[in-house]
């Protein structure tokens, strides 16, 4: 029997370009494919850049999530909407259950795809005020989840690139200290041109398909998504009776202090993370049976990663790769997304392939996952997710 | 017994006199209906060269935290967790006017890195070499509360043994207008800015402002939800409702005052007290409100210039209830209670 402090996850929803559900994303894994193509929804000038985009129109998900086409929403939020819908429903939450449930999500744009349209309007006139209200992060939170309820809080993490896993890391810290049962965490973000063309002004693009840990990797795709978690407590599963598909079992969240969006060389804050996510699930690096990296495909980002991995795990470094390569850089989403993936790793039984990778890293002996491995059984994986201004952050979910 | 924990030092950049407390005895008042701050002179904290590729947003928090940090007599703290509203819309809009403007090409990078919210916890880490915890909360006005309850987790559950908190939130013209035609404001409050830093430490000290005592948040609580949530709050820190001097609150006159009204049955002798007329309001603002509140129980008075409505007790008392009611949705209790 577990400890009362144990936190499980009840229930998960997802939408990325690998697949607008669970059930396609995984599809998708099975299959050894990839979601990102070339520019079509975003109305960008830069059509150099692949992406990973959600496959729909916003009048397409407004359709599926029963959305009149004015209301004022935005991308992020319809995404997170889908996400939401199925993790409360694959958790067989009702509405009356959220009344005592919380709801923390990461996001970084915000309703920036939204502003970026409509931002000369702002100043000129008052045609899209309503616009300005969906702006700023909270809003979009709030936005998703009242779509669904009225949930007992909603708090939102803004940590870039780690928004999502610190949701989901303090969703868990809450349970375990006894202040909520159930808290539904996860992450939105859907591409805009603002942060395109921010990380185009970083120089960390790639105008191919990207490829993580190869030695020829030249930057990341920009992707789009979200995913939610539903984390509960034993007593709250018991009282529902409800199952749990399996634990989060550590959250680790350090700080680089290095650079506003550089990593360090070493990786000092990505080790500092994986090593206080094992510390807190109580377990060993040889434990860890997979290992979703951040692997984000930009030089200096895998390089940094791999030598955090060597420094913790040595010789012994578990099969590793980056689902980025499929789903593209889901930025603020990516720490949910790859918690489901891992989620659907355990559950499923095969390593997720670390797509388009082809020539070993020079400088470290690091070779990301290229065999699916069907039937291989998973006890702990550990996911990471780091963000700019040094915010790493890992997870490690565990078998029942 | 529930573990003690100080705040060992609060400070702000705000539309009074910054990083002291003269608003105690000299408020500034003000006529119009959009104040920025009154800024420091930055070249204590930062060096020339480094401030000049930095945000105003940045330099306040830099500011306030490294003056937290030095008063507080502290180097690293385990934990750095920010709240902020609108990050750093400076650098937003500068990014955001020239792409939609002039296309996308030509843009510069500084902005874009920035604009994301997480740069302040961000900068402050790699300014005091802190390699601890590292979070920042965006929920409009209860930014600073979410990023108040994170540390008093953390503190609780004996991850960290301190933290440093803050609120920064900066206000351009602009995104003045856009606060207004967004219906965030009313119309008369003051529209300000808010750079506050709070040192947390559970160990013991004697330079403690108070000590923070709990951190309750809930989204449209029913009026006994809220009883129900501040009396376990005292009960677990040893007080009853009459040990309440005070409650500062967020109270601008407007008709939302109404949510407020839970107050006269719940801590019926306690006065009132309101830190808008004095500091304005934005999203951060609501951090000014626990600022105050710490350093009135530090000195055990409480200045004319935030009493709202008096109550039995024109004291400080044993302690103050900050309530932070936003958007007539989201709720939050901070208890603070004297040394």
């Amino acid at each position: 029997m577990p400890d009362s402090r144990s936190v499980y996850i009840s229930g998960s929803g997802i939408v990325c370009a690998a697949g607008l559900c669970t059930r396609e994303v995984l599809s998708t894994l099975l299959a050894g494919t990839c979601g990102i193509a070339p520019v079509r929804y975003l109305q960008t000038g830069h059509r150099e850049f692949p992406v990973g985009e959600v496959k729909l129109s916003d009048a397409l998900m407004c359709d599926r999530l029963g959305i009149p086409e004015d209301e004022i929403t935005t991308r992020t939020a319809l995404q997170g909407m889908m996400a939401l819908g199925e993790a409360l429903e694959n958790a067989g939450l009702s509405r009356e259950d959220l009344r005592s449930a919380g709801f923390i999500s990461g996001t970084t744009v915000g309703g920036m795809d939204r502003s970026e349209n409509c931002y000369l309007d702002f100043i000129e006139n008052d045609s899209k005020n309503a616009y300005l209200r969906t702006h700023d992060c909270g809003s979009c939170s709030e936005m998703i989840a009242d779509h669904f309820g009225d949930f007992a809080f909603i708090e939102t993490i803004s940590t870039a690139c780690s928004s999502a896993a610190n949701a989901i890391g303090l969703a868990a810290e809450m349970i375990r200290a006894g202040e909520a049962e159930i808290v539904v965490a996860g992450g939105a973000e859907c591409i805009t041109r603002f942060h395109l063309n921010g990380f185009n002004t970083l120089m960390i693009l790639d105008r191919r398909p990207c490829r993580p840990f190869d030695a020829e990797r030249a930057g990341l795709n920009l992707g789009e998504g979200a995913a939610y978690l539903v984390l509960e407590s034993e007593e709250s599963l018991r009282r529902r009776g409800a199952s749990p598909l399996a634990r989060l079992s550590g959250y680790g969240n350090a700080c680089d202090a290095f650079h506003q969006t550089a990593s360090s060389p070493d990786g000092e804050g990505a080790y500092l993370a994986m090593c206080k996510a094992l510390d807190d699930a109580g377990l060993r690096p040889e434990d860890i049976d997979y290992i979703n990296a951040h692997g984000t495909g930009t030089p200096n980002n895998d390089l940094s990663e791999s030598r955090a991995m060597l420094r913790l795990f040595g010789e012994k470094l578990p099969p590793m790769s980056s689902t980025k390569s499929i789903t593209g850089h889901t930025t603020s989403a990516s720490g949910a997304i790859e918690s489901v993936i891992c989620l659907l790793a355990l559950r499923e039984k095969f390593l997720p392939v670390n797509y388009g990778w082809s020539t070993p890293m020079a400088e470290v002996p690091v070779r990301p996952n290229m065999d699916i491995s069907r039937g291989t059984v998973l006890r702990h994986v550990l996911c990471n997710s780091f963000g700019f201004g040094g915010n790493d952050s890992s997870l490690v979910i565990s078998a029942l | 017994m529930m573990k003690r924990i100080n705040i060992l030092s609060a400070e702000q950049i705000s539309i009074q006199k910054p990083l002291c407390e003269d608003w105690m005895d000299a408020p500034l008042s003000f006529t119009e209906n959009y104040v920025r701050c009154t800024d420091p002179d930055f070249r204590q904290f930062i060096f020339a060269g480094e401030a000049r590729r930095m945000g105003r947003l940045l330099k306040r928090a830099l500011a306030t935290s490294l003056t937290a940090l030095a008063k507080g007599g502290m180097e690293h703290p385990d934990a750095i967790i920010t709240g902020t509203g609108f990050g750093s819309v400076e650098n937003t809009e500068l990014f955001l006017d020239a792409m939609v403007r002039e296309g996308e090409s030509l843009l510069k990078p500084t902005q874009f890195m920035q604009s994301t919210h997480n740069t302040t916890s961000s900068l402050i880490s790699i300014h005091t070499g802190s390699h601890g915890y590292n979070s920042t909360y965006s929920q409009k006005h209860l930014s600073f509360d979410c990023a108040l309850h994170d540390a008093w987790l953390q503190l609780r559950l004996g991850r960290i043994h301190s933290a440093l908190v803050g609120a920064h939130d900066e206000m351009t013209p602009v995104f003045h207008t856009f606060m207004r035609k967004a219906r965030f404001l009313p119309d008369f409050d003051i529209c300000s800015e808010a750079a506050v830093s709070l040192l947390l430490s559970d160990e013991a000290s004697d330079k403690s402002l108070c000590t923070l005592g709990g951190v309750w948040m809930k989204s449209r609580p029913s009026s006994d939800e809220i009883l129900a949530a501040l009396r376990r709050m005292l009960e677990e820190n040893g007080l009853d409702t009459e040990d309440v001097g005070a409650v500062m609150t967020g109270m601008d006159g407007s008709e939302a005052d109404a949510d407020y009204a839970f107050l006269d049955q719940a801590l019926p002798g306690a006065a009132k007290l309101r830190y808008r007329p004095l500091f304005g309001d934005c999203f951060s603002a609501p951090a000014l409100g626990v600022y105050a509140a710490c350093h009135c129980l530090s000195r055990g008075k409480i200045p004319a210039a935030l009493m709202f409505s008096a109550g039995d007790r024109n004291t400080c008392g044993k302690a103050i209830l900050v309530v932070n009611i936003a958007q007539r949705r989201h709720c939050s209790l901070t208890l603070l209670c004297g040394n």
